[in-house]
């Protein structure tokens, strides 16, 4: 994974969100402080916009939410994690504790989005899943997410 | 024999769901014992594109998708429609409820989901084609490039007076053969590339029966020999094979073939037919006008030696343009040829005090400028350049200094109508200027080191040569920074990794 669309502080512990609406909103902050995003209240509508289309929700606890909205000015990957676990529709009915997120540059290069479609599709892979959820330590973290 | 499953997946943000859904219908499919593909079609548009041949072999198609996919295509076809999130959520239910409640598309009533027919897009091109031949050649430009310039270092010796003019190798010493054995090596790479980089577009354009006749095609179009020319086509003829037989193979894929040919028609029937016809193409349609150019620019460059003794300037810039236009080509070696006749010629019959060194020298300050223009451009213009030519464009400035030109062949064969222009501008510039200052090459490196690893006479020691070459390379530089097409970046880009 190149270092400009993650590196270990693009990882982030959520200790108070209890719901979708302020995992989006502490997120969103995240990202455009990160500096990804130059509107911080954008990118948190493009979150919301996404999640009604359908749900970002996945497996075990975990999220992809992700926004493509013209905010974005690069390519990022976000990893967070939740005390409370949250709400969020997701397809095993269970709620959040681990989001996965992307910022979108409308037109980002074919070679970054590249690699935030490989994050997708390593999400598919359990052992990944497990290590994720596993691990509270941001080196172990930033590891694994930079073996992709 | 294993069922065949195709699919598709596709997601609003064309990031993330597209490739989970295809992560889990591959996965699925394999536990279910199918074989697999499937086509992503996501922001950065389709990979691992179905073909006609795929949805022709098919049993079962999926279409996973949130957004309209166009299902024309699939017509004929047992499709099932479902979100990318049903196939995220459960990839083995999804292809276990296909096999029951798939319809074939485009019967009589028969609609599908919410799909509809929308945008396809065909991303094929020009570029997509030649990337792919430049992507298999350019390791071994690389490897053939450097191992040329390491000989090509050793082949520069004194001469009685201590000038830097000889050029050869000792081969009664131990170390003078190897490096002459490795100048051999350098060179078989340069002529392997030629029908290599035919070879792979032309399987980008029909697959694999068309590789043979491109190479075989292509390795004739650049032998002298072969040709009765003085010298070979080089990469722009090599190029013009490999499209012909892409195309021409194609079209021998269409013709009808009887049922009991058809076993033996991708193998034997069109590489031979192919390989025949291109052959022929070359020596009667290409070989000829190349041993008649070169006959012609000949003369030409004579009667403008005659015309333009009062302004050497427009006689040097002619040279350098022609060493730029094709790098090594017929072009190219026109202008050599030319050069060193014309030396020697008036040499003998005046003298070296009165020999004309114009087109000699001309030529050798151009020899360099197209391989240091590109590598400068891809150091000014970081993002304009992919990996891959990152690191060819750093072979090309060890080619370059050492006064090898071919370093820059694969820039010019991804996008030749603007990488030509800049590098025959660059390289007139710099051979119209070392006319223009009178400089004498005497002998040494082609290239700004010519000054030192050489011997020239110039109005101020080294600094003209050196300025006026470098002149020619910015000039280069600019125009490939400047006019880069975004087209040729993205398919640079995408052939990476």
């Amino acid at each position: 994974m190149e270092k400009e669309i993650f590196n270990q502080t693009n990882i982030f512990f959520d200790n108070e969100s209890q719901t979708q609406d302020e995992a989006f909103q502490s997120i969103a902050k995240f990202v455009s402080y990160n500096g990804y995003s130059t509107s911080e209240n954008d990118f948190y509508e493009g979150l919301k916009n996404r999640e009604k289309e359908s749900t970002t929700g996945f497996k075990d606890g975990i999220a992809i939410p992700h926004s493509n909205d013209d905010s974005v000015v690069k390519p990022g990957l976000f990893l967070v994690k939740f005390s409370n676990a949250i709400e969020w529709d997701s397809l095993d009915k269970k709620p959040i504790t681990v989001a996965f997120v992307l910022s979108i540059p409308k037109n980002g290069s074919t070679e970054h989005l590249k690699l935030l479609s490989k994050i997708a599709r390593k999400l598919m892979d359990e052992n990944f899943r497990q290590t994720i959820l596993e691990n509270e330590d941001k080196v172990v973290l930033a590891t694994t997410v930079d073996e992709i | 024999m294993a069922k065949k499953l195709v699919a598709v997946t596709a997601c609003a943000a064309g990031i993330a769901h597209t490739y989970m859904a295809a992560e889990a219908i591959e996965k699925a499919a394999k536990e279910l014992g199918y074989e697999v593909k499937v086509e992503t079609d996501g922001a950065i548009g389709a990979e691992n594109k179905l073909t006609d041949e795929d949805i022709e072999n098919a049993d079962l198609v999926v279409v996973a998708a949130d957004i309209k996919i166009d299902p024309i295509r699939f017509t004929g076809k047992r499709l099932f429609v479902t979100d990318s999130n049903d196939a995220i959520n459960d990839g083995k239910a999804v292809i276990e409820k296909a096999e029951k409640e798939a319809t074939v598309f485009g019967k009589k009533g028969g609609k599908v989901g919410k799909i509809q027919i929308g945008s396809n897009k065909e991303k094929t091109t020009f570029f997509t084609h030649v990337m792919s031949g430049i992507s298999y050649m350019l390791p071994m430009v690389i490897a053939a490039g450097l191992i040329l310039t390491i000989a090509n270092l050793y082949a520069f010796q004194k001469d009685d007076l201590g000038r830097i003019v000889k050029w050869g190798f000792d081969t009664s010493t131990p170390m003078g053969m190897l490096m002459s054995n490795l100048f051999q090596v350098g060179q078989v790479g340069f002529k392997l590339m030629i029908p290599l980089f035919a070879g792979f577009v032309a399987n980008s354009i029909a697959d694999k029966p068309a590789i043979a006749p491109a190479m075989i095609g292509a390795y004739i179009s650049n032998d002298p020999e072969l040709l009765h020319a003085k010298a070979g086509g080089g990469f722009i003829a090599a190029m013009l094979v490999a499209f012909i037989v892409g195309y021409f193979v194609l079209l021998l894929k269409k013709i009808k073939w009887p049922k009991i040919l058809q076993p033996i028609v991708p193998i034997m029937i069109i590489p031979f037919i192919a390989t025949l016809f291109i052959s022929l193409m070359v020596f009667y349609v290409i070989g000829k006008p190349i041993a008649g150019g070169m006959d012609g620019l000949y003369s030409w460059l004579n009667w403008i030696n005659a015309n333009s003794a009062s302004a050497p300037i427009i006689l040097g810039a002619v040279i350098g343009a022609m060493i730029g236009f094709d790098l090594g080509g017929p072009v190219n070696k026109t202008a050599l040829i030319f050069g060193t006749a014309i030396f020697t010629d008036t040499m003998t019959k005046y003298g070296i005090q009165h020999a004309n060194f114009v087109p000699g020298t001309a030529a050798q300050a151009a020899i360099s400028v197209a391989p240091l223009g590109v590598w400068l451009a891809s150091i000014i213009w970081k993002n304009k350049f992919s990996k891959d030519e990152k690191a060819a464009a750093s072979a090309a400035l060890g080619m370059g200094l050492v006064g090898v030109t071919e370093g820059a062949i694969p820039f010019v064969a991804s996008d030749p109508l603007r990488m030509i222009i800049a590098n025959v501008s660059g390289s007139a510039v710099a051979g119209g200027l070392v006319a223009a200052t009178g400089c004498k090459f005497y002998g040494g490196i082609g290239s700004p080191l010519g000054t030192f690893i050489g011997y020239i006479e110039q109005p101020i020691p080294f600094v003209t040569w050196i300025l006026c070459v470098s002149a020619g390379i910015c000039v280069t530089a600019l125009i490939i920074g400047m006019t880069r097409s975004t087209a040729v970046i993205e398919a640079a880009k995408s052939v990476d990794e």
